[in-house]
């Protein structure tokens, strides 16, 4: 029960106006929380936000964790039941869903759904139910697939305020009706979005009854006027669309975009992918209205572009063409990827306003360094065509009017001192871009006034308009409006932002959203007297419903949420910037010529800007988002500054938005009860006689209404912005791959420098080597000519030495002829000397021979008588010496034959004697041969023998064995018997003893 | 080319097929029919084949010299031995060593200490290791021959033989025995010697009994006929054999003591096959008889 108490004390603490008290009890609550698992606390918290609408608990319940989840949900669907609560149940319970809880996709199974239907269909609360369609479309996108039971009821929901819209059963006031019919388009929006086949089943069988064909005329068919024809009409089936696997790889912020992309709204639908096209006529149509109102500048920016004004359709090609030529060579390659806008996309990378955007992402001075290098050759380019030298002049200061320089200083030196609270995180060099947008902004806005009246004229809006800004005059109400209007733009800048770059600013939503203030500012400037505002802005207002003749372009939404700006701009008069930004407007705006020179002179220092900008309008739209982002942050800090003096820094806008609606409601109320409201009663009257009573509630209502259409525009951008990071992931690495591109076309071209003149040394060199080859060529036909003409000499000088040599070779045989001839001149000479000498001899030979053969010739006489001498003698002695002779003939006869007889004798004797040898010879051998075997056979014998006598041998042996063993017995024998005969004796010899003693006895 | 024609020409093919001693018998006769018988070749043809069991008898005879190698001198001798076996038979009769229920083995065994003159002085005297492998021999023998003269001198010469020529060779045996067996297969001889079971085997039986005993008389003559042609070492290769055939049994056995006593009773049945083995074993280690083919005995 101490903790019971405790409690209490801490919820008393809870709203603290100590900060620091407030954060430790929150701390302290969280604690609690994560530690105790039971539903008391969670109940407590919300039946304190519910009594005291205490921020605090309510921030304390939107980031509950996941097991109180249940505790909450129950408690909601408590107070859910109960009519007086449910307001305010629904507002925590859009609160806690816009938080996107870990938790979310429990919802569908949750009691509160079914509630939360039950309520939406039978609820008869125009407050109620425009909240509770808030949530449900807020709801619907986290739970897409398990919503799908509740199908039905979503369409009968809408069914029942489609109709509610037109018929008005509860008689409400159509203030609310507005928002009523703002969150059915809302509604319409989503569920054909998500569920386009059942949706379109549901509305062909819902509005072909009779009795809802008027609704349908009236209210649902303006709404499918700003829808495209879904994809899924043709691929889908309504099966496929319900099914889970569609939904599974969907995120949030994915079926979001989805639902966004269908819409023909420019603002709300996508440009990227294949939609971009869809949403291209609408900016593209915006440039031929332009001419209107400003037609030098507009002229101008033609000239620039070279093109003509005629074909709204051909500029962008046409500057594309010439950008591409004037664009620095980085820019070129990302131009030519653009289809037709490549400027603005190439340049208005989200990298460069991410820093603005989405603050804890992106760093500061990553985003301002992008910013100001992609701003730069734009600005470059623009100042070239336009003959400027200086074509922003100092663009941090010049742009905002002398008001508001104040401001900037007030901006800028907090951030210059290096203090980036979340609200200042905006760096400098961002700035000139942001500063040169806001004449583009300007110029715009002055341009598409006209776009932006046509867009008004679908709904009755001027009425309210006119009414809401005759009615809120207070200066209390005014603040708060003013705070609202600076909420909604920063929303609508926000919403437009990351999907529509450009679109968010061409359409006419933005322009109406900034420009119809400044347009009632333009009186307020002037005339400085809220009366006059509210006047002159009535006209303003009802001539834009009647300009209009494009209204069918703009989308309901669009319609209605001009309705907030007036009332929000219409109490401009404290937001110093605001005026400052409105007079320049108003110079825009203004018939009379005279003033806008005087205007822009003071706003730029130079009269020519307006030339240019809308440049920037069409280059950089983005320029227009950052500076109006920045303004929004401007606005915000001058809000604080002005209201919430201890709500330092550490608070986001977000909730200084929040707590300032809050805290506007609060003092609002208590004003009220003070003033007497005697002005006002004109206008009640006016507005259709409710009762001042009511009126409060009303407003109040209409304010809650405001509150939570803003809370769901928010949550909104907060998909825009988790799917614009994702996106500008996608531009960097795209950005990166195209410098590579460029980078690598740059080597490409330096390369291809290269061979082109290393081709061009190659011809000089092959000249030269072709003129040296005919300088060679000339020295060797010389040398040939040389070398034959030498050869000729030669040969002339061989012949020569030839018949020369010939000439030799005749001499010399001659003198050879005549050696011989010498020679056989002297062999003759010889030869008869020779033959004189030799015939000399003979001579003497003959006379000597002669002289001997005179000698033997008387020698021969001699011996010639000599030898008839001897003959003489010889006749006389030859008659004895034959007989002899024949004697011994005879003798040696006999004894020859008597020899060869002996010989005979002899060899018959030898014959003989060798036959008896050869005849003993072989007797011998045979005995021999004998011997040998009787050798043998003696030897057989002897080895018979021995056998037999080894034989014997052993009989022997064993006979002396025998005998041996017989003698062996024997002499036992023998031994035994003597010893036997032995004792025998002595026995005897004993007996004989004996006997002789027995004798002797 | 006489003998060629008388030569089977399926010879060639026996042995091949397996059969044995078909041929060698005709070879035998032929050897047999030279009237001085050739010890040698005698010799180398016991040692390569086995005997037809019709001639053993005769073989043996000449191979222990019984009987000389003429057969004219056949007669003559064997009258010669009968009436020394007479004799002895007689004389031991006479000094009444034995008598006529003397069982033959006994019988013999005394003729033989007669004739070795180593005849105990007494019957009573207790008989020598000697006469205990005699007895054994002589017990086989007596199986395998039927005469009892021829018996006589063959057991006689047998164990002359044993005496004299294989004096130096037989002791040598058992470390030849481990030799080979550590050969053929020294798990076994490890675990013999792990058993310290290798001087514990029946040496005594296998070596100085040449198996008289161990083997049934139909192995133990082709045994037989190894050894009387002169080799001592088939002793070696049918211990070795033995050991390898019952090679599971004693791997079981641990113990030295029964690993002897199963070898001295080896079962019975499968002796022949043992022998042949061992006859082969013999063969491989020792290889064939050279210096005598077959060829030769043609």
């Amino acid at each position: 029960m101490a903790q019971q108490a405790n409690i209490g004390e801490l919820f008393s603490m809870l709203d603290s106006s100590v900060l620091l008290v407030q954060e430790d009890i929150t701390a302290v609550f969280k604690d609690n929380l994560s530690s105790d698992r039971g539903p008391m606390l969670v109940n407590m918290l919300v039946d304190y936000y519910l009594e005291n609408n205490s921020q605090q608990a309510l921030q304390i319940l939107s980031t509950l964790q996941e097991p109180h989840d249940k505790h909450l949900l129950d408690k909601i669907n408590e107070y859910m039941g109960k009519a007086a609560t449910r307001l305010h149940t629904l507002s925590l319970l859009g609160h806690v869903i816009r938080r996107q809880p870990s938790w979310k996709h429990k919802l569908s199974q949750a009691p509160l759904l079914l509630s939360l239907l039950k309520c939406l269909k039978t609820d008869t609360d125009v407050v109620v139910l425009t909240t509770g369609v808030l949530v449900l479309i807020t709801m619907l996108p986290m739970i897409p697939q398990s919503g799908k039971m509740y199908l039905h009821d979503f369409f009968g929901i809408f069914g029942r305020l489609s109709s509610w819209c037109l018929k008005n059963p509860g008689h409400v006031a159509e203030i609310y009706l507005v928002h009523l019919h703002a969150s059915v388009y809302a509604l319409f929006h989503r569920l054909y979005g998500m569920y386009p086949c059942n949706f379109v089943s549901f509305l062909r069988s819902h509005y072909s009854m009779k009795e809802n064909l008027e609704t349908f005329e009236e209210v649902v068919k303006p709404m499918m006027e700003h829808v495209r024809i879904h994809p899924e009409l043709v691929t889908g089936s309504k099966d496929h669309e319900l099914d889970p696997r569609r939904w599974k790889r969907l995120e949030t912020h994915d079926v979001v975009i989805e639902c966004a992309k269908i819409s023909l709204d420019p603002k709300e639908a996508s440009y990227e992918d294949s939609y971009y096209s869809v949403s291209q006529p609408v900016s593209l149509c915006l440039q031929p209205r332009q001419i209107d109102p400003n037609a030098i500048p507009y002229i101008e920016t033609h000239i620039n572009y070279g093109t003509s004004t005629s074909t709204p359709y051909s500029t962008p090609r046409l500057t594309l063409s010439q950008m591409q030529g004037q664009l620095p060579q980085i820019l070129s390659p990302q131009s030519t990827r653009l289809s037709t806008e490549p400027q603005q996309v190439a340049i208005w990378s989200p990298s460069a306003v991410c820093g603005m955007t989405t603050p804890p992402t992106s760093p500061g001075i990553v985003s301002s360094e992008s910013s100001q290098t992609s701003s730069q050759p734009y600005s470059k380019y623009f100042s070239t065509p336009g003959g400027k030298g200086t074509p922003l002049g100092t663009p941090a200061t010049s742009p905002p009017p002398p008001c508001i320089s104040d401001d900037f200083v007030h901006v800028s030196l907090p951030s210059a001192a290096a203090t980036p609270p979340k609200k200042e995180d905006k760096p400098d060099p961002g700035r000139p871009s942001l500063s040169r947008q806001q004449n583009v902004i300007n110029s715009e806005k002055a341009l598409e006034v006209p776009g932006s009246k046509s867009s008004v004229n679908l709904s009755d809006l001027p009425e309210f308009l006119g009414c809401l800004a005759s009615d809120e005059d207070s200066v209390e109400k005014d603040r708060e409006e003013d705070a609202i209007s600076k909420e909604i733009s920063e929303i609508t800048t926000a919403d437009a932002e990351p999907v529509v770059p450009r679109g968010g600013f061409d359409s006419p939503f933005y322009h109406t959203s900034e420009s119809l203030p400044a347009s009632q500012k333009k009186p307020l400037s002037v005339a400085s007297s809220v009366q006059g505002h509210s006047l002159s802005s009535e006209p303003l207002a009802s001539s834009l419903d009647k300009s209009g003749p494009e209204g069918a372009r703009d989308t309901p939404k669009q319609a209605f949420t001009p309705i907030d700006r007036p009332c929000g701009a219409s109490d401009e008069s404290l937001a110093g910037n605001r005026v400052g930004q409105s007079s320049m407007e108003t110079s825009i705006l203004t018939p009379s010529p005279c003033k806008v020179p005087a205007q822009r002179r003071m706003g730029f220092g130079s009269g020519q800007p307006p030339s240019y900008e809308h440049l920037f309008e069409v280059a950089l739209p983005k320029t227009a988002y950052l500076f109006v982002s920045k303004k929004t942050e401007e606005l915000l800090k001058k809000v604080k500054g002005n209201q919430d003096e201890d709500c330092t820094s550490s608070t986001s806008p977000m909730e200084v938005l929040d707590r300032l609606i809050q805290q506007g409601a609060d003092a609002h109320t208590k004003e009220l009860n003070k003033l007497p409201l005697p002005s006002k009663s004109a206008d009640w009257t006016h507005f259709g006689g409710s009762p001042p009573s009511d009126e409060i509630h009303t407003l109040r209502n209409q304010l809650l209404l405001l509150h939570n259409q803003l809370l769901y525009e928010r949550f909104k951008r907060q998909q825009h912005a988790l799917r614009n990071r994702r996106l500008l992931r996608k531009v960097i690495k795209a950005t990166a791959l195209e410098e590579h591109n460029a980078a690598m076309k740059d080597q490409l071209k330096l390369q291809e420098k290269d061979i082109q003149s290393l081709k061009l040394s190659l011809q000089k060199e092959q000249a030269r080597y072709h003129q040296f080859q005919e300088e060679h060529d000339n020295i060797v036909a010389q040398l040939h000519s040389q070398i034959r003409q030498l050869q000729h000499d030669r040969e002339e000088f061989y012949n020569q030495s030839q018949e020369l040599q010939t000439k030799l070779k005749d001499c010399r045989n001659m003198i050879a002829n005549l050696r011989l001839e010498l020679k056989k001149a002297n062999n003759k000479v010889c030869h008869t000397e020779l033959l004189l000498s030799q015939v000399s001899q003979k001579l003497s030979n003959s006379e000597s021979v002669q002289q001997q053969m005179e000698f033997l010739n008387r020698q021969l006489l001699v011996l010639g008588e000599v030898n008839e001498l001897y003959l003489e003698q010889l006749q006389h002695k030859h008659a004895d010496t034959t007989k002899e002779v024949e004697m011994m003939q005879a003798a040696f006869r006999k004894e020859l034959e008597k020899a060869k007889f002996c010989v005979q004798q002899q060899s018959q004797r030898l014959d003989a004697s060798q036959k008896r040898v050869v005849e003993l010879e072989s007797q011998l051998s045979k005995k021999d041969h004998l011997l040998l075997e009787q050798k043998k056979y003696l030897e057989d014998v002897k080895i018979q023998a021995r056998g037999q006598l080894q034989a014997v041998e052993s009989r022997y042996k064993a006979q002396k064995r025998i005998t041996q063993a017989f003698e062996l017995e024997i002499l036992d024998l023998y031994g035994r018997w003597e010893k036997d005969s032995l004792s025998k004796k002595l026995d005897d010899e004993k007996t004989e003893a004996a006997e002789a003693a027995e004798e002797r006895w | 080319m006489a003998e060629d024609s008388q030569r089977n020409f399926r010879s060639v093919y026996y042995e091949k097929v397996g059969f044995r001693g078909v041929e060698e018998k005709k070879s035998l006769e032929i050897l047999l029919k030279d009237d001085r018988l050739d010890i040698e070749k005698l010799c180398t043809f016991s040692q390569r084949f086995p005997l037809p069991s019709m001639y053993r008898i005769l073989v043996w005879k000449v191979l222990l010299g019984i009987i000389p190698p003429h057969h004219e001198s056949h007669t003559l001798v064997m009258k010669y031995r009968t009436e020394q076996y007479r004799d002895v038979y007689h004389a031991l009769q006479v000094i009444r060593f034995i008598k006529d229920f003397t069982p033959q083995v006994e019988v013999f065994l005394r003729m033989h200490q007669l004739e070795s003159g180593r005849l105990p002085r007494n019957l009573a005297f207790p008989l020598e290791p000697e006469d205990e492998v005699f007895l054994a021999i002589a017990k086989a023998m007596e199986e395998v021959v039927e005469d009892n003269i021829d018996c006589y001198w063959l057991v006689s010469s047998f164990v002359n033989q044993l005496n004299n020529k294989y004096k130096d060779s037989l002791p040598q045996l058992p470390k030849v025995l481990e030799q080979y067996l550590n050969v053929e297969d020294n798990r076994l001889l490890a675990h013999l010697k792990a058993c310290s079971a290798v001087s514990k085997l029946p040496y005594n039986l296998w070596f100085k009994k040449c198996f008289a005993g161990c083997l049934p008389e139909s192995s133990l003559q082709r045994v037989w006929d190894k050894v009387i042609s002169g080799s001592c070492k088939i002793l070696v290769f049918v211990a070795l054999e033995i050991l390898l055939t019952f090679k599971m049994k004693i791997m079981a056995l641990t113990n030295a003591e029964k690993i002897t006593q199963f070898l001295e009773n080896i079962p019975q049945d499968n002796t022949d096959a043992i022998v042949s083995k061992a006859i082969d074993l013999w063969h491989k280690h020792c290889g064939m008889p050279v210096h005598l083919k077959q060829v030769d005995f043609f």
